[in-house]
């Protein structure tokens, strides 16, 4: 090792030492949002944020404490079941009544079509069933699809599945599973797009 | 300051006689006034004669007025003011211009779902009715494109497609503004007519854009939008609840983008393609507080930015399910 070496490598080992580690952990950005680790409590802007009507406290916990979800019952056009489903036999006797009350129903849900039953209480039609047998609130829905869907229930705890009611303040008040999935047939339909988008340069 | 702004419209209006005030900017005061009465002939020349007097003077000090970062609270109100009385007497708008700050503790950021998106374009189409974009040209601040498996590029996505969505083996992906923590777009403009607000939203001034459109070369993500001819948005489609900083009437030279709704955002609400989308592929919250859904993105998701490396740091992250 001659003097021409020298300088060389105290270059290499000075940079080496000083060397940080990849640029994209260390933006700016990145920082600010790894360090806002204090939770938010409370509405931070100054607006009249009112808690939607008919919404219900919902019956899972989320980080930041409770929140809310838009109920069903009252979007559900017979409901209480129990109008029709009543008495000994639980089944109305009516000729053609099925075709006649849930016609329009397209069962196709899961690959081996579940039967009404699996989700739908089998005594106590105003209320769905857990695989289990406990009574289930429709308002609550998301306690039955979450027993198969459980990943996709955790994310709409999160936040990452579902949609948000109006606000990213305030109160956080989020949709039901059914408001957008018809449980019956839970995928969306195709349809055709509202408009068409531009190239992106234009 | 030594004169206020009242004292100023008086003497304007007062056929551009300087004020009597010793006052440091009277000879600036004394060429506006100069200025006045030539753009009166000139006016009155093209045949645009503004409908009455009081339009005229409110024109006037529009024209005047400072950049929108340099105005005090008051300042901003009164232009506000003037926004609202010129839409009323040009148009008959009776529209709502707030100019409202941002708060502290909240920095916006987004999440688009590449796996949920259905490709209905919902979004692009409340984007245009709340964000009152120009109807002839067909400006959109947000775009869906159908992609092919395994393409990433936005830039070659097709966005014109003439079929029912969605399709087996294509994935959409929408791309707007991405609210870049460093933008580049900010830099280029020579006016100070752009920046970042406090909350992380890039917005503005179009009465200080004077239309080069070098942001729009500068910006890597074709976020801008231009308005090469006058923009057209009929009265009844006009969304009256607007924001100086954003979806207010544009004019012809004028740069215009995505501001997150600003004027929905700061108060609380989600932006409108947040809200009008039906598979909840977007999510739009406060990236400083840690049990947002924004976060949850983040922190469970597997996530990508575009065009990371240029350090732009964009606050719009894609994810899958």
């Amino acid at each position: 090792m001659n003097r021409y070496h020298v300088l060389p490598t105290i270059l290499l080992v000075t940079m080496l030492v000083t060397a940080k580690p990849s640029a994209a952990s260390e933006s700016k950005l990145g920082a600010a949002i790894a360090g806002a680790t204090e939770p938010v409590s409370g509405q931070l802007v100054d607006a009249v944020i009112p808690l939607p009507e008919n919404t219900v406290l919902a019956r899972e916990k989320h980080p930041s404490g409770s929140f809310w979800v838009k109920t069903r019952k009252d979007q559900i056009e017979r409901f209480r079941c129990s109008r029709c489903h009543s008495g000994k036999a639980n089944q109305p006797q009516v000729n053609d009544g099925l075709k006649l009350a849930h016609g329009g129903i397209n069962l196709s849900h899961g690959q081996q079509k579940l039967p009404c039953t699996t989700c739908h209480h089998k005594e106590q039609r105003d209320f769905l069933a857990l695989e289990g047998g406990d009574k289930i609130d429709f308002d609550h829905a998301y306690q039955l699809c979450g027993q198969c869907h459980f990943r996709q229930k955790e994310d709409w705890i999160g936040g990452a599945h579902g949609k948000r009611d109006n606000y990213w303040d305030g109160d956080r008040v989020i949709w039901s599973c059914t408001e957008c999935h018809n449980p019956h047939s839970p995928r969306f339909e195709t349809r055709w797009p509202k408009t068409y988008s531009k190239t992106l340069n234009k | 300051m030594c004169s206020s702004k009242k004292d100023k419209e008086q003497s304007l209006l007062l056929q551009g006689r300087p004020g009597k005030k010793s006052c440091r900017n009277s000879r600036r005061t004394f060429l506006k006034g100069a200025l006045a009465a030539g753009g009166a002939a000139l006016l009155t020349g093209c045949g645009a004669m503004p409908g009455s007097s009081e339009e005229f003077a409110l024109g006037w000090s529009e024209y005047f007025k400072k950049n929108y970062r340099l105005m005090t609270e008051e300042e901003k109100q009164e232009t506000a003011t003037r926004l609202e009385r010129l839409a009323d007497l040009k148009r008959k708008e009776n529209v709502q211009i707030s100019t409202k700050e941002a708060v502290g503790n909240v920095l916006y950021g987004y999440a688009f779902n590449i796996s949920r998106c259905e490709g209905y374009m919902d979004c692009v189409d409340a984007c245009i009715k709340e964000n009152n974009l120009d109807r002839k040209e067909a400006t959109q601040y947000v775009r869906i494109f159908e992609m092919e498996h395994g393409q990433m590029n936005v830039e070659s996505g097709n966005g014109k497609y003439f079929h029912e969505v969605p399709v087996e083996d294509k994935f959409y992906m929408g791309a707007q503004c991405f609210h870049c923590e460093d933008p580049p777009c900010v830099k280029a403009c020579p006016t100070k007519a752009t920046w970042k607000e406090e909350d992380g939203i890039v917005v503005v001034d179009y009465d200080w854009c004077i239309g080069c459109r070098y942001c729009l070369a500068a910006c890597p993500y074709w976020g801008r939008r231009f308005n090469w001819n006058e923009p057209e948005v009929p009265s009844e489609e006009l969304t009256k609840k607007q924001h100086y900083l954003g979806n207010r009437r544009r004019n012809k030279g004028e740069m215009e983008k995505c501001t997150f709704c600003i004027q929905r955002s700061r108060e609380g609400k989600l932006t409108a393609c947040t809200e009008a989308c039906p598979t909840g592929s977007r999510v739009f919250g406060n990236l400083l507080d840690p049990n947002s859904e924004i976060r949850y993105v983040l922190k469970k998701k597997k996530v990508f930015r575009l065009k990371e490396e240029l350090g732009t740091d964009p606050k719009f992250w894609y994810f899958m399910d």
